[in-house]
């Protein structure tokens, strides 16, 4: 039997149309999630590594992961292959003006269901006031300033330790310190960036060291993106404090810490918020200069190889082909918030916001990325399981000190000096 | 004392790069009155080109920013040839908006290339050397930046004041269409000041690479204070931008000891408002 050209073409697209509907039938719905970040501006670097996290996060969502055993990672999609989750990236430079009006495009123009952000305290605090008044979900990983959470609002939540915790966390090795090793630490100073997270990271060090008895010697804030910190280190160095709370991001970071070597100084112990001492990118460029610096973490691939296996096998399948780098404790909070949303959306059967709300609000989540191994939201949105540890970063390695529990590490103390290295 | 010694030691350092970066911008505004708004990211390609070369053929940026150097010379001629001169006799704005469009375009595209990463060079021959005057620690990669401003404002007050070629700058900057009727190639001076101011920031970028990361953004805050040098030297004047550099670079570093550091680019941006305010022409302008 020989067909015309006629009939081919018509047989043909009669095939192609019943081939793309039943396409349609079967293709899961999208649930779009916004991950506002800064993905240009100082803090770019962690912003990219933010949004890589939130991809790989739905990656594991998204596909059959059997060799990653992590809630929804063995099915495909979310309610049984009914929906996908589908990450919307947007920019907000670090400016809270953009965050706020990128947050209205999310949520009115991409018709997003919530958004996960935004790395700066400063700008998630207007992003976040957006969600709230449109009565949408906003989720937070890494933002650390304490008055995110003391808002009263009800769509926001946060996976990080606060600057309250961490504080309180830091003396509290000061004073193990001073006591098991006869540290000598009595004196602080805190270097900070002018912004939302440094400000609120210096009044809770200011209060946690009034608690224990610590004094502040020496209080510098500074303008982050600088073109030096000469004068801001000299005031340290005049002050000549034991310890050093610091709150600095990426490059600021970096220029902090190669000021000190230039001026030939250095604190007995210097710790860090979430700062530039937590991105291995920024380590790698200072080298053995990054040495003996301390940060609170709640990831490190050290710390993961014991506590949190399932997260290397995320990472090493979705987040470093992506980073070219291992999860870092900012990044890894972001991806943390999905899987939350992800099993809230599941349990709640679609995305019908108060109902994912309330789940969220009320339940506890496993989490194979999480230090504490859950997730559970007090009443202000702050995960009351968040967890941090202590870490002193030796040759490009974050090596535990603190808490006992998890220490894998001795720490050197004081620092070595600059012209001992 | 000491501690009054190190500031005011910082104080002229940071002067002194402040000049280097400003030097050209100084000539290319008292010359075509054209505000190079791309002149930060001019500073981060010569950054970027002296960490490559660093970073992959292990020279370091006490040799290469000659490349930078040289790079920056084309790329500052191509600009006037492709972009300014395109833009010149139009409509007011033309070139500044021109060039805004080029910072955009070189920030992106170093920004799609090489990452936002902060990338900072390692065991550079300067790297973490110092000496000391009196107790105060001078920082040898920041002083060597600092002999070589000296040396690039030295070169250039001299070329502009003492050869042919800077009296034709001159009556250039004075007079384009008199100029031209003494037979002054004015197309030729402008590619040559374009391609100049570009040398100097390249000059500038590669030794910044001995001491401070490079990064996309790495331009802006340079850019702004060279601004701010030029207008409170004056238009034009070379040893005006280089005094004007040396004031912002010690209000700068007092205000940040002595008084605030979150204050010291008020300070910089206050002195810079009240000498507009009190002499528009600058300090030494004409």
């Amino acid at each position: 039997m020989k067909l015309s050209k006629r009939t081919a073409i018509v047989v043909m697209l009669v095939l192609c149309t019943a081939l793309f509907a039943s396409a349609a039938a079967f293709a899961a719905e999208e649930i779009k999630v916004g991950a506002l970040f800064p993905l240009t501006g100082p803090a770019a670097v962690s912003g990219q590594n933010c949004v890589n996290s939130v991809l790989a996060a739905a990656d594991v969502i998204n596909t059959k992961n059997p060799d990653i055993k992590a809630p929804l990672a063995a099915g495909e999609g979310l309610v049984g292959g009914k929906y996908v989750i589908k990450i919307v990236p947007a920019d907000h430079q670090g400016k809270p003006d953009v965050a706020k009006s990128e947050a209205e495009r999310l949520y009115n123009q991409e018709k997003v269901f919530a958004v996960i952000g935004c790395y700066n305290s400063s700008a998630t605090k207007p992003a976040s006031a957006v969600a709230e008044r449109a009565k949408k979900i906003f989720l937070c990983g890494c933002s650390s300033s304490a008055a995110l959470t003391e808002r009263g609002y009800k769509y926001f939540f946060r996976h990080a330790p606060t600057d309250a915790i961490e504080s309180v966390e830091f003396v509290d090795y000061i004073a193990y310190l001073n006591k098991e090793k006869n540290a000598g630490i009595k004196t602080l100073g805190v270097i900070y960036e002018n912004t939302e997270f440094g400000k609120h990271a210096a009044d809770e060090a200011r209060k946690a060291a009034k608690r224990a008895d610590l004094e502040i010697v020496a209080d510098v804030p500074f303008n982050n993106g600088a073109t030096n910190l000469n004068s801001e280190v000299q005031k340290l160095k005049s002050a000549n404090p034991d310890a050093v709370f610091g709150a600095a991001l990426g490059g600021d970071y970096s220029l902090w810490v190669r000021t000190m070597k230039q001026v030939n100084w250095l604190p007995k112990i210097a710790i860090n918020y979430c700062t530039g001492y937590q991105n291995p990118a920024v380590q790698k460029e200072l080298g053995s200069d990054g040495n003996f610096f301390m940060g609170g973490m709640g990831y490190s691939p050290e710390l993961a190889k014991k506590f949190m296996p399932e997260a290397i096998k995320i990472q090493d399948k979705y987040y470093t082909p992506r980073s070219k780098q291992p999860f870092d404790s900012d990044s890894i909070q972001e991806a943390v918030m999905l899987m939350v949303l992800a099993q809230a959306i599941e349990k709640a059967g679609g995305p019908d916001t108060e109902k994912v709300a309330k789940i969220i609000q009320t339940d506890e989540f496993p989490s194979v990325m999480s230090l504490s191994g859950k997730v559970k939201f007090s009443s202000d949105g702050q995960n009351a399981e968040a967890l941090s540890v202590i870490t002193q970063l030796h040759e490009q390695k974050y090596q535990t000190v603190f808490p006992l529990k998890y220490k894998d590490s001795e720490p050197t103390l004081p620092m070595t000096p600059w012209d001992k290295r | 004392m000491s501690n009054f010694l190190q500031v005011l030691i910082d104080g002229i350092l940071s002067g002194l790069l402040y000049a280097l970066v400003a030097a050209g911008l100084s000539m290319i505004w008292g010359v075509m009155d054209v505000i190079n708004f791309a002149h930060g990211e001019f500073l981060m390609v010569a950054m970027y080109i002296c960490y490559w070369l660093g970073f992959i053929f292990k020279v370091d940026p006490l040799f290469t920013w000659v490349a930078a150097g040289i790079f920056l010379f084309i790329l500052g001629a191509v600009t006037y040839k492709w972009i300014i001169r395109r833009s010149l006799g139009k409509a007011a704005m033309a070139p500044l908006l021109a060039t805004f469009g080029l910072s955009m375009f070189l920030k992106n595209l170093c920004m799609n290339r090489f990452s936002p990463n902060f990338r900072l060079l390692s065991g550079t021959l300067l790297d973490g050397k110092t000496f000391e005057i009196g107790g105060a620690i001078v920082s040898v990669p920041q002083f060597v930046t600092g002999i070589f401003s000296l040396v690039v404002v030295v070169a250039l007050y001299w070329l502009v004041k003492r050869t042919r070629l800077g009296w034709a700058i001159q009556a250039t900057a004075m007079d384009k269409e008199a100029a031209e009727l003494m037979g002054i190639d004015t197309e030729k001076i402008f590619l040559l000041v374009f391609g100049l101011g570009g040398a100097c920031v390249g000059v500038a970028g590669g030794l910044m690479t001995t001491y401070l990361a490079v990064h996309p953004e790495v331009g802006g805050l340079f850019s702004l204070i060279a601004f701010v040098v030029v207008a409170l030297g004056g238009f034009g004047s070379i040893p005006g931008a280089f005094a004007a550099a040396i004031l912002i670079g010690l209000v700068e570093s007092f205000t940040g000891f002595y008084v605030a550091a979150v204050l010291k680019y008020v300070a910089v941006f206050a002195i810079y408002l009240v000498v507009i305010l009190v002499r528009p022409k600058g300090l030494f302008g004409w």
